[in-house]
């Protein structure tokens, strides 16, 4: 009995291949660190206090300083405020969640305030207020694999017909109560990154995934947005233990 | 007239609400404080009816046209606080 071509398996089945063989292309970063060493890459912000001058005064004073960084970078690759974003942290703002806690336990009462600010896509939030963005704002927390996840949720919008994605992961220090339980970064730092599918130009590179061997995933530990980072300086290489990844990135 | 009471409601605004770059000199006692005026939303009457309860004992209904009110401007924030403070 002949078998069409096109029935929703093999579509599926069409469409995963080309999801396993399609590469993302970097377009274009920014970076934020505070305390690191500067080096002469423009793209890269060591500020202590980030102005967070792309968020009117009266959004901004609900900011921290990760915030008012995101926010800054996020409007400097998307300036139209076209792009679908995608926000990864793995804690969230942990800090702010346990000060909640305590209020909650001391006082019976909680800052609406610092709880609007708490929750997980808040940054995207008071950045789409901000920039007028409607598009598709998504935040995910996965537990250690927030490179992978990101990667494989902007495939998946590009694959649905977007023209470029942007991508944030941010993390901040774990507050002092749970800093000997997991580990987190040692100081707030945030990347973003604007993906597509487009040919890589002289400005733009390809993004490659592959197996991590036995020997990367000796001694590395789920990335934070600082492994991103000297990453995208060509200073080590970046891999997800947890989905046994590396990506690769090719002029 | 600004009066004691006026000028510490105007700290408890501007420090409850982090607002930068405010002055107690830049709120007007008879100019809207939300939306128009000094520009405060929805979770900052949230944010200012929790500090009016920790601080002065003032308890109001959320969505109450009384409330409304009340929260038109610092004067009739200050008139509230004098009427109804228990600390």
């Amino acid at each position: 009995m002949p078998v069409a071509l096109t029935t929703p398996e093999n579509k599926m089945l069409g469409t995963k291949r080309l999801m396993n063989t399609a590469s993302l292309t970097l377009e274009d970063w920014r970076a934020w660190q505070p305390g690191r060493s500067p080096t002469d890459d423009p793209r890269l912000s060591t500020d202590e206090r980030p102005s967070g001058a792309s968020v009117p005064a009266m959004l901004r004073r609900r900011l921290n300083d990760t915030g008012r960084a995101v926010c800054d970078m996020l409007a400097t690759l998307d300036p139209n405020a076209e792009c679908v974003l995608l926000h990864a942290s793995r804690h969230g703002d942990a800090e702010r969640t346990l000060d909640m806690l305590y209020a909650l336990h001391e006082e019976g009462a909680l800052s609406p305030a610092r709880f609007g600010m708490s929750v997980h896509n808040a940054v995207l939030g008071v950045h789409s207020i901000a920039s007028g963005n409607r598009r598709s704002l998504q935040a995910i927390a996965a537990s250690g694999a927030e490179v992978s996840a990101l990667f494989s949720e902007a495939l998946g919008y590009l694959m649905d017909g977007e023209k470029h994605v942007v991508m944030v992961f941010s993390d901040a220090p774990i507050p002092a109560r749970f800093a000997d339980h997991t580990p987190g970064p040692s100081t707030m730092t945030a990347v973003v990154l604007r993906l597509s599918l487009t040919s890589p130009s002289r400005s733009s590179k390809t993004l490659i995934a592959q197996s991590a061997s036995a020997t990367m995933l000796e001694h590395c530990r789920p990335p934070q947005p600082d492994d991103v980072i000297a990453w995208l300086l060509d200073e080590a290489p970046l891999v997800c233990p947890l989905r046994r990844r590396t990506w690769r990135l090719s002029s | 007239m600004a009066n004691a009471l006026e000028l510490e409601l105007k700290h408890l605004i501007i420090d409850t609400l982090e607002l930068e770059d405010v002055t107690p000199d830049d709120i007007d006692r008879d100019e809207p404080l939300f939306v128009e005026g000094l520009g405060l939303d929805s979770i900052d009457a949230l944010e200012l009816g929790l500090a009016l309860q920790k601080t002065y004992g003032i308890k109001l209904e959320a969505d109450s046209e009384e409330s409304r009110r009340h929260f038109n401007n610092l004067k009739s924030l200050a008139a509230l606080v004098e009427a109804r403070r228990v600390t």
